[in-house]
């Protein structure tokens, strides 16, 4: 498995920089830097740019797998032969949170599942590099509740753990390990006291979140379908500006919508996607004027339900890492940690032990 | 998950199911004021004979420069040779569609979802409700028991319609009422304008009929497709005359963008309705919020 401590090395923190221009012989390099105050997965020319003290980028490392704005066919009216215009390129992505690589794995699970994966999702897959960095909370990180805190079970090639001044290397395929093998003198064979340091700063990270910040996921499906028709929703609606902030930003959020856009003497179509967000009033609605999710608390309530209730049904799995993105990039102040709080707050008050107190008394 | 990623690594091509087909429309007829059956055939040859689907199940078509849309088959897989669509003039890209002739091209691709549940209904009664233009997917399912006949026992049609102009299939389904061994009733909501006074059928409410059906409830499977509103009172006339919930089988219409789970837009309650329908139970018209 991943952990294999036989292929684990060892990277000084001042080899990064060569670490990552060698890199670059294996795809385009895609890594976080910091513009003004914010965080963003870019393409890298300069790897001095490159910014591996982040807590969280605006958008998910997604954009790089499944574009917002995508061409799936080109083809002429007349003839109607589809071409695919598409072609994957090689590329790295480093410093990948685990949030985003559980987020990932979760768009695999729901590309590439079942009877139709998707062709285009796969080829840009398997061009695809996936390079962790361990990471460190801040007051919007809940992932320790979500169970993706951590890289398990995801796929990835190679994962950075932060062990000072030097970085714990764990393999995670045999890419990865081509990776290591072609840049070996990086790399130096783990000590013992590297292995105390690793396994140190990997169990405490779970200490470092504060109560207050992260949700009880326990059991949140049923929590989420017993207070489905609570006012709660109303409330947290009523300051939405369905603007689709938090399903733009979410690692995990797939829908989108696909238009065929003629050329303008109409001999070429173009049949373009763009992700979109069922935030928005017009996601559900057909022809002949139906609306589906008539309003914004059934918009609101849509996105938690997916989410809790939605892909544990269809991917095994809650369709939210926990990376706390929606709630610090929302304009309007929303926290799905405080919401996630408020609908198990109104139904379930098992902690203060008042709701069986009040069956005794009843 | 994992392991299905590293399974697909290793295929050095997957089936696209995103790209469509070329068609070619071979018939158009003129149901009623904007609806409109039209034939498609497939320009490679082949396919129109290997291509097949169950009733139920619907395919992406694509109108040229305007996009796809999800139409359900209304022909039955017992007919190769085409594929037949009914589609009502309702939005931007159907009124192109219903713009275009006899021979002109399209792309179409499918089938998708899941069917009504044929297999599962063999040895038994089958009871089909239509409402509207929730004929055209029931009368694939009507032709498929008809030509696998001694499949099934006694099958029943209960058509509603809103008034006469808006029939559909006319000479069609007048010539079941002579067979015998389909047993058809159609009713119209009311007799309203001139028109609706050629109608030598029933009046009134669909559901008004299901007490009339003379069928064993325990072993007879029931096939609902009409608007979403209708479900809750079908369904619950259905279940008062004793037949029972895990073989009633509902049709669902949504917003769909790709036809096989990637879009998102078909979610009803934690299902999809492309790949998880869109044939549902009638259970689930309880089970998912929102559904009808």
């Amino acid at each position: 498995m991943e952990f294999q401590l036989e292929t684990a090395k060892i990277i000084p923190k001042e080899n990064l920089g060569e670490f990552l221009e060698g890199l670059k012989s294996f795809g385009r390099l895609v890594a976080p830097v910091k513009k003004k105050e914010k965080f963003y997965f870019s393409e890298i020319d300069d790897v001095s740019k490159v910014d591996t003290d982040y807590i969280r980028t605006i958008l998910p490392p997604k954009k790089f797998i499944l574009e917002y704005l995508r061409e799936r066919f080109e083809y002429s009216p007349e003839k109607m032969e589809f071409l695919e215009t598409f072609k994957p390129q090689s590329q790295v992505v480093f410093g990948l949170h685990s949030c985003d690589l559980h987020g990932i794995a979760i768009l695999d699970a729901v590309y590439l599942k079942g009877e139709n994966p998707d062709p285009r999702y796969l080829a840009a897959r398997k061009e695809t590099v996936l390079i962790g960095i361990s990471c460190a909370p801040d007051e919007d990180c809940f992932c320790i509740s979500t169970g993706t805190a951590f890289p398990d079970g995801t796929s990835w090639d190679l994962f950075f753990t932060d062990i000072g001044d030097s970085y714990f290397i764990s393999i995670g395929s045999a890419k990865g390990d081509e990776i290591v093998h072609s840049l070996e003198q990086l790399f130096k064979e783990i000590s013992k006291r590297d292995l105390v340091l690793y396994k140190k700063v990997t169990a405490e990270k779970k200490y470092m979140f504060k109560d207050g910040n992260i949700p009880d996921i326990e059991r949140i499906s049923q929590v989420i379908e017993l207070e489905f028709d609570s006012e709660i929703w109303d409330e947290e609606a009523k300051r939405c500006f369905s603007c689709g902030t938090c399903t733009n930003t979410c690692p995990t959020c797939f829908c989108y919508t696909s238009v065929d856009v003629p050329s303008l003497d109409g001999s070429v179509v173009k049949r373009v996607e763009f992700i979109t967000s069922c935030q928005y009033p017009y996601y559900s609605l057909v022809a002949g004027g139906h609306w589906f999710h008539e309003n914004l608390k059934e918009r609101f309530r849509n996105r938690y339900y997916h989410k809790y209730v939605g892909y544990p049904y269809q991917i095994e799995r809650f369709g939210c890492v926990g990376c706390g993105r929606c709630q610090h990039e929302c304009p309007a102040g929303i926290r799905i940690v405080d919401t996630l709080k408020k609908l198990r707050g109104a139904g379930d008050e098992e902690k203060s032990g008042k709701a069986t107190d009040n069956i005794h008394s009843a | 998950m994992k392991k299905s990623l590293e399974k697909l690594l290793t295929i050095s091509t997957v089936h696209d199911p995103f790209k469509p087909q070329k068609v070619r429309i071979a018939d158009i007829e003129y149901l009623a004021p904007d609806h409109k059956r039209f034939s498609f055939v497939f320009v490679d040859e082949e396919l129109n004979e290997t291509w097949s689907f169950k009733p139920g199940q619907f395919v992406m078509l694509t109108v040229p420069k305007a996009g796809e849309i999800p139409i359900s088959i209304c022909s039955s897989p017992t007919r190769k040779g085409t594929v037949e669509l009914t589609v009502r003039n309702v939005g931007r890209k159907t009124n192109v569609l219903h713009q275009m002739k006899c021979g002109d091209v399209l792309g179409l691709r499918g089938p998708y979802g899941n069917s009504f549940p044929v297999d599962l209904m063999e040895g038994h009664n089958v009871l089909i409700i239509a409402g509207g233009l929730g004929m055209a997917p029931l009368r694939s399912l009507v032709w498929y028991v008809l030509d696998k006949r001694e499949k099934y026992k006694k099958v029943y049609l209960l058509y509603g319609t809103r008034n006469y102009e808006s029939v559909l299939y006319k000479d069609e389904l007048g010539r079941l009422k002579s067979r015998n061994d389909i047993k058809c009733i159609y009713i119209l909501d009311k007799v309203g304008t001139e028109e609706d006074k050629n109608w030598t059928d029933r009046e009134g409410l669909i559901t008004s009929l299901i007490p009339e059906v003379d069928l064993d409830p325990a072993d007879t499977y029931v096939a609902v497709c009409g608007p979403p509103v209708a479900y809750k009172f079908i369904g619950a006339e259905l279940i008062k005359n004793g037949y029972q919930e895990s073989k009633v089988f509902v049709s669902l219409e949504r917003k769909m963008e790709c036809g096989v789970g990637k879009c998102g837009h078909c979610q009803v309650g934690y299902k999809f309705t492309c790949v998880d329908g869109p044939i549902f139970p009638l259970w689930d018209t309880k089970n998912l919020p929102k559904m009808i």
